[in-house]
Formats: structure tokens, sequence, C-alpha cells
């Protein structure tokens, strides 16, 4: 949802290139008696037109998703420079209507996923079609009934398109997305003997040298803080030394531990390796066994130390700023059924340490 | 044939983009509260100030609409800090959103609704 579909990158150039063109249209005709929220309209259903038209080079395969590319672009076009047409409103609110609804068909019946073209394209409609509703001071024609019509399409459109798009890439992450927020490093699908061993040799290792942490005063001692909220089922425990340090998958020096909040106290969960600089994923010596993960686009705030999820409009709670952490790797030495070095720990193992 | 020029609807559009901005932070603001049930509790100050955020941007976009100075004013100052802070996020090495949505959202969106408030013209004058 976040990054940019390599087949889609040219819609956006055509786009952007559609922008000046559309500009240049207006200074031509120079119409002076056609509001200005018209003209917006006019530029931003120039910009989608283009989009669209940009995307049938690479989707010509794809028949059916070519043609409606390609009828979507024309009519955006065709709509962008008729603003003079009596029927230009209700014309252009149907097309930009149907379009939205016909994406949101598309992704959920899985023909696509959302990316940042798609969802960019979708503001430049939603705004295109406030644009196109919004009466302007001293305009009669249908005056309350667009006032009406855009109370209720605009903010039920954009909630309805955003939630839907933003569902469809948490329930059918791809590869690299397997976990809310995290982005996994990229290996090779099937571990080998050597990977297997060597993942092991890192287990092993680790689970030696942080087992004097299961006592969480000789972790404070070694200079381990919590850094969250202990009211939750579990918390990290970073060490700002060994983070400044940056030592790499050193067992000895885990940049984190993970305990359960347990009604007797902090139980020892696992211990975190954590890289120092954003996008530089460690060594990966298991192969797919010991995959990185890096958490992106997550809202975080100081206050509590808390987290959320970044909106696909790139919108975080007041308070909170979108951060990406840094590529890490957790070691868990409890039974986890997604296994020693899972980006995540089961909730059900937690909640059971937490009430045992 | 003497041409009537319309009006530049200035602040319609600015309506519309200030009701899309509010429209954004709500769903900002009903995101972050199934975090709050799950354990984070300070996250739920953070949900009520976002959604009063969203409450009174949308109040702001209906004064812009009626032409009121005073929300005239308060929308710039909302969007010089909307601007400001995203450029201290985008200068900070912490792996701020730089993509497409991200720039139209916090970056191209306030100095359009800047832009759109000035006070020249037949709009705010």
């Amino acid at each position: 949802m976040f990054d940019i579909a390599p087949d889609h990158a040219i819609g956006l150039y055509v786009g952007l290139l559609a922008l000046p063109l559309a500009l240049i249209a207006i200074q031509l005709r120079r119409p002076r008696d056609v509001s200005g929220t018209v003209l917006g309209a006019s530029v931003l259903m120039a910009i989608s037109g283009g989009i669209h038209l940009g995307l049938v080079l690479t989707h010509r395969n794809e028949t059916i998703t070519a043609a409606l590319f390609v009828m979507n672009g024309v009519a955006y076009l065709a709509l962008s420079q008729l603003y003079s047409w009596p029927w230009w409103r209700p014309a252009s609110a149907a097309l930009i209507t149907m379009t939205l609804f016909g994406y949101l068909g598309y992704i959920v019946l899985g023909f696509d996923t959302p990316d940042q073209v798609a969802l960019a394209t979708k503001l430049l409609e939603l705004t295109a079609l406030g644009l196109v509703l919004v009466p302007v001071a001293g305009e009669r024609p249908w005056r309350r009934r667009r006032w009406g019509t855009l109370a209720v399409a605009v903010p039920l459109l954009t909630v309805v398109t955003i939630s839907v798009a933003w569902i469809d890439a948490l329930a059918r992450p791809d590869t690299q997305h397997v976990h809310v927020g995290a982005v996994l490093q990229q290996t090779n699908e099937v571990a080998t003997p050597e990977q297997e061993a060597a993942a092991k040799q890192l287990y092993d290792q680790t689970v030696v040298a942080i087992a004097p942490y299961g006592d969480w005063h000789k972790a404070w001692d070694a200079g381990f803080r919590p850094g969250g909220s202990q009211s939750l089922p579990s918390t990290h425990w970073m060490n700002q030394r060994n983070v400044d340090a940056a030592y790499v998958m050193d067992p000895k020096h885990p940049q984190g531990l993970v305990y359960a909040n347990s009604k007797h106290g902090p139980v020892l969960l696992g211990a975190m390796f954590q890289m120092k600089n954003i996008g530089n994923f460690g060594p990966d010596p298991g192969g797919p066994l010991t995959a990185w993960h890096q958490h992106e686009n997550i809202c975080f705030t100081p206050i509590g130390f808390e987290f959320s999820l970044m909106t696909p409009t790139a919108t975080c709670p007041l308070g909170a700023i979108d951060i990406t952490a840094s590529p890490m790797l957790h070691v868990w030495i409890v039974d986890n059924p997604g296994g020693p070095f899972a980006v995540d720990i089961d909730e059900k193992v937690v909640k059971r340490i937490d009430q045992s | 044939m003497i041409r009537v020029e319309a009006p530049s609807g200035r602040p319609e559009a600015a309506f519309v983009l200030l009701l899309l901005q509010s429209l954004f932070w709500l769903i900002a603001g009903l995101s972050a509260a199934p975090f709050v049930l799950g354990g984070e509790i300070h996250m739920a100050g953070l949900v009520v100030a976002t959604l009063l955020l969203a409450l009174g941007t949308c109040m702001l976009a209906i004064g812009v609409l009626w032409r009121r100075r005073r929300a005239r004013g308060l929308a710039i100052a909302l969007e010089v800090m909307c601007l400001f802070g995203t450029a201290i996020l985008l200068l900070l090495p912490i792996g701020f959103n730089r993509g497409p949505v991200s720039l139209m959202v916090n970056v191209a969106l306030p100095i359009a609704l800047i832009v759109l408030l000035r006070k020249d013209g037949e709009a705010f004058a």
C-alpha cells in the first residue's frame, strides 16, 4: 500500500505530464465565465485521465482492464475540457463515482492491490468530486441538491475508499508484508542445511547469552530499560549502550530484550537484535529462517511510548509521528508457534505466561 | 456582448480541501482506537484530540465557506503548522513516508489551502 507498483509508475509519470498540459489548455481558452472550482476539477480530471491512459501501457496483456483504463482515461480527458456543457456536473460526478466503485470492486475481487499510484489517483478523484459538486457564491442551478449530494457523497466515498483499501492491504499482504507494518528482508525461499545449522547456532548462542536476564534485575543492572507501557501483555526493554555501540547480531550484546508482563513480574521471552540504520538489513545466516524485518509507516507517540498504524492517507493521530524502525531480528526463547525467529510472538503464548 | 467574470470560488475550493483534511484526521483518530482496547491507554487521549481536531477543521471549513475572517486566519495558522511539522519530519532521519500520497496530503494540500485562503482578489477582501 505504501509502495509504488512497478507497473503503475508509468501512470504517475503520465499524470504529472498531464498537469502542465491541462493548465496550458485552460490558459489558451481563458474561460472567464467559469468558476475556479470548475477549472480546478477540470485539471484534476485531466491528471486522473492521464494516469489511467498511462496504465494502459503496462496492462496491454489484460484486455478487459486495459479497455476499462482507455474508456476511463478518455472519458476523464473529454470531461476535463467539456466544462461548459450543461450536463457537465452530473456526468463528471457519475464518472468519478463509478470509477471509485469500479476500483473498489477490483481490489475486493483481488484483481489489484492498492498502491501509492492508485491511492493518489483516488484522492485526486475525491477532490475533483468535491469541486464538481460545490456551488460557488451566486450560482443558482440545483444549489440545494448539490450541497446535499456533496455533504453525503464526499465523506461517504472518502471513508469507504480509504477503509476498503486499508482492510484489503491488511487482510491480503504480499509476501514481503507478512506482519502488520513490517517489511521482511528478501531471502531465498527454502533454507539450505547450512542455513538451518547457522540458525540453530545463533539460537543456541543467544539462549545461553541472555539466560542471566531471566532475572529482570540483572537486565536492569546491565542497562536494559522498558521501552513502553508495562500495562501491555509484553514490553521491549532496550539497552541504549548496545544500540549506540551498533553491535551486529551479537548474542552477548542484544539491543533489546522482550519480557511478558506477568502477575509476578517480567518473564523473559527473548532477545532482539537491531541494526542502527533504516533500510540496512543485518546478516542473514539462516536465510529465510532468520530474515530481519523493518517496521515502516507506524505512528509513534512519545506519550507513553505507544504505537498505532499510519492510515493510507499518510496521517497519524495528533501527537504521534510517522516513523520507520530500523531492521530487527527477534530470537524467542519460549516455545513460539511461529518459530524461534518469527517477526512476532504468538499472543496466546504471552497471555498464558502473563496469567501463569 | 458583455461577459460576466465568474467568481473564483476560492472559499468553496478551500472548503472542499478542509473537508477532506478533516476526514483524513477523523480516520486517523478512529484507526488508533483499537490500540486503546489493546492496552495502549495513552493512545485514548490522542484519539480524542484527533477527533476534536477533525471536528474543528470541519467547522473551519464551514467558517471559510461563510467568509468568516477568523476562520480564514485560523485555517491558515493550522496549515502553516502542518507544513512546519511536515518539514521537520522530512528533514529528520526517522523514515518519514515520502510517497506521493504523503506528499499530497502533508505538503501539497496545506500549500494549496494557504494559496486559496490568501487575501487578495474578491474572495476574502
